[in-house]
């Protein structure tokens, strides 16, 4: 009977400790404090169609220029401020009139001070066979910071008369076609 | 976070699989694993709140190790490497398992034809969930490089549940051969919480002119009870609460577990049971949310107003954005809800031999005419929400006195094919002792364990 609970102890000591004792080796729980992701996001923007014809008023006469703005608070919104460490704003314009434009886009903060511009110079296609220009516009450091404060997008299309070009009628013929997305490189840590 | 991590590597664990009970005859707890196994003594009472302890944490794909090494290599890469490896049919499960009070008696001495009868409560937790890869890439690579990739939002597969069970079991030995059991089961649902049933999906189509359409399509729900009552401003017991539903006071509802142990000759057993065929009604506190929308985007229409009179930018984009909000609003109910409790299967086939005889008559000799060894195979499934998880064990059974037992087994299962346990059961008088471990290979580095299980428990046996 000694034997048998001298036994048993011995058996039941070597369990708790084997128990208690199993380590945890060759690890470093204090590696790093945050998960940091860096997830790239392609997202559809502006886009706009406009036949030739829209280039003309009423009476027929050419326009010197169009334009239209969007107010949104995406690129000034929180989580872009905090996340956002990069970014393009990629465009892709498909022109067929034969009229040359120039299309300006103009960033403005709150206080509707401009922050950001740039524009894009497009040929004419006295063919009116599809001309494609792609422009691609790298936001980093100085220009994040201005696009990080837009709250309110404005695009210009103004018509520029080249030797090759025709001046605009209700009959012209092609179109502009205006695509834009952005790429935005974020970072988001815990 | 990494502790949060931690947590979720090794505390959100495995399954229920008891591979070193199961079976354990001389232990009373074997009896929770199948109503219909042998009972060896007449009668039990567990010490209250130790006589099952119960740990059970498993996870596939990685270890901790594969994320925590000291090798010098970056975190978050090595994260996203484990990430990228796994895929949506590995999980995490956790199991958990406290007896509050156990006791059992047999009510005919007789050890021939005796019924035995045991009862008790226990409480239980369980936390199982899919790795959802889809979201771990989104969340990681974003759409962009995935045009065209369909990220399938149906991957999300989670349930937790906290619940205390009342037992009673009934176990009857018919003959020499048969062994039979059920056991009788009301379950009080303390905390409730599952998203099991998800669809869904996110697309970026390029589409003509160099533009995207981003197409979500989502169908996706959580049902929860026992949760929201803590949001509550003019509650303030939540642990009175909490106890009330602990001793019947929360979800309800009923099951039984049945088994059987048939010996077609005294070496051969043959022994099945399947634990928990029931359900419980949510009804009191409950709250689900529903998130069922569909949405496709591909850009804010600019209309110049020097052309048309119409929408500008600036209307299309207060559209937009309030589609995108609409997106994200989930809606809830409270509409009661029935759920099927997991479903196990034990069932095993073992030998016995080597059985100790006195050559010489003593009348006074209290050695154990039993036998003394059990070889055996033992298959264990449980159903998942997607999956049937299973496990196969290979075991050995000695008895070194009759106060003395050790089972030793190897498993192979969805996490490993290395798993070697051990269980012993000890006696010192009537106070029996018993603790039961595998994945003993990897205790020299739990951190490289993708399961761990253990038990213990005190009993006074009679």
């Amino acid at each position: 009977m000694k034997t048998q609970s001298f036994f048993i102890k011995h058996i039941s000591l070597l369990f708790v400790l084997g128990t208690c004792l199993s380590c945890i080796k060759d690890t470093d729980f204090e590696q790093d404090d945050a998960l940091i992701l860096y997830p790239t996001v392609e997202l559809n923007l502006v886009n706009a169609q406009e036949p030739a014809a829209s280039f003309v008023d009423s009476s027929g006469t050419e326009l010197p220029f169009i334009s239209d703005q969007v107010v949104f608070d995406v690129f000034n919104s929180g989580f872009s401020i905090d996340n956002l460490i990069k970014a393009e704003l990629v465009f892709g314009i498909t022109n067929s009139i034969n009229k040359a434009f120039q299309i300006k886009v103009d960033f403005y903060d709150n206080a509707d001070a401009l922050q950001h511009t740039f524009s894009i110079d497009i040929d004419n296609s006295p063919s009116n066979t599809p001309l494609f220009t792609e422009h691609i516009e790298v936001f980093e450091n100085m220009s994040l910071t201005a696009l990080k404060s837009t709250h309110k997008l404005n695009i210009t299309f103004t018509l520029i008369s080249t030797p090759t070009s025709s001046v605009l009628t209700s009959g012209s013929e092609g179109s502009i076609l205006f695509a834009s997305k952005g790429v935005f490189y974020l970072k988001i840590s815990s | 976070m990494k502790w949060l991590f931690f947590l979720g590597v090794f505390l959100s664990l495995h399954a229920q699989n008891k591979q070193l009970l199961y079976g354990f005859n001389e232990v009373p707890q074997q009896l929770l694993l199948n109503p219909g196994g042998q009972v060896d003594f007449r009668g039990y009472v567990g010490i209250p709140l130790l006589s099952h302890i119960h740990l059970n944490a498993g996870i596939t794909g990685f270890s901790a190790f594969d994320i925590f090494a000291d090798d010098g290599r970056d975190f978050n890469q090595k994260l996203r490497e484990v990430a990228y490896s796994m895929d949506s049919k590995d999980f995490v499960g956790f199991n958990q398992q406290l007896d509050v009070f156990s006791a059992g008696f047999s009510v005919n001495t007789s050890l021939e034809k005796k019924l035995f009868i045991s009862f008790g409560m226990y409480q239980e937790s369980d936390i199982f969930s899919y790795f959802p890869k889809d979201y771990a890439v989104l969340a990681n690579e974003g759409n962009y490089n995935n045009l065209n990739r369909r990220f399938d939002f149906g991957q999300l597969s989670v349930s937790a549940e906290v619940l205390s069970v009342f037992h009673v079991g009934l176990n009857k030995k018919i003959n020499s051969k048969w062994t039979l059991g059920i056991r009788g089961k009301v379950y009080s649902s303390i905390v409730q919480l599952s998203s099991t049933k998800n669809q869904g999906s996110f697309i970026t189509v390029p589409t003509a002119n160099n533009n995207l359409n981003h197409i979500f399509d989502l169908d996706m729900s959580l049902q929860t009870s026992g949760i929201s009552f803590l949001s509550e401003p003019e509650v303030n017991d939540e642990l009175g609460i909490l106890k009330k539903r602990l001793l019947f006071g929360g979800n309800l509802g009923v099951g039984i577990d049945l088994g059987f142990t048939h010996q077609p000759a005294p070496e051969w057993t043959i022994d099945a049971s399947l634990q928990d065929i029931g359900f419980i009604n949510y009804s009191k506190d409950v709250k689900n949310y529903i998130l069922d929308k569909y949405l496709a985007y591909d850009g804010i229409q600019a209309v110049f107003p020097e052309i048309t009179s119409g929408l500008t930018a600036q209307d299309y984009w207060n559209e937009v954005s309030s589609d995108f909000d609409n997106l994200v609003e989930i809606d809830s109910t409270t509409i009661s809800y029935t759920k099927w409790r997991p479903l196990k299967l034990n069932s095993s086939v073992s030998y016995n031999f080597g059985r100790k005889i006195n050559k010489e008559c003593n009348c006074l000799d209290k050695s154990d005419p039993t036998f003394q060894n059990r070889v055996g195979a033992h298959l264990f499934a449980m159903n998942r929400p997607n999956h049937l998880q299973w496990a196969l064990t290979l075991f050995y059974f000695r008895k070194f006195y009759k106060n003395l037992q050790i089972k030793t087994t190897y498993t192979v299962d969805a996490f490993s094919f290395s798993n070697v346990g051990l269980g012993m059961s000890a006696a010192l008088g009537p106070l029996q002792f018993y603790i039961m471990a595998d994945n003993l290979l990897e205790y020299q580095n739990l951190a490289k364990s993708q399961s761990v299980s253990l038990q213990l428990g005190f009993n006074y046996i009679f």
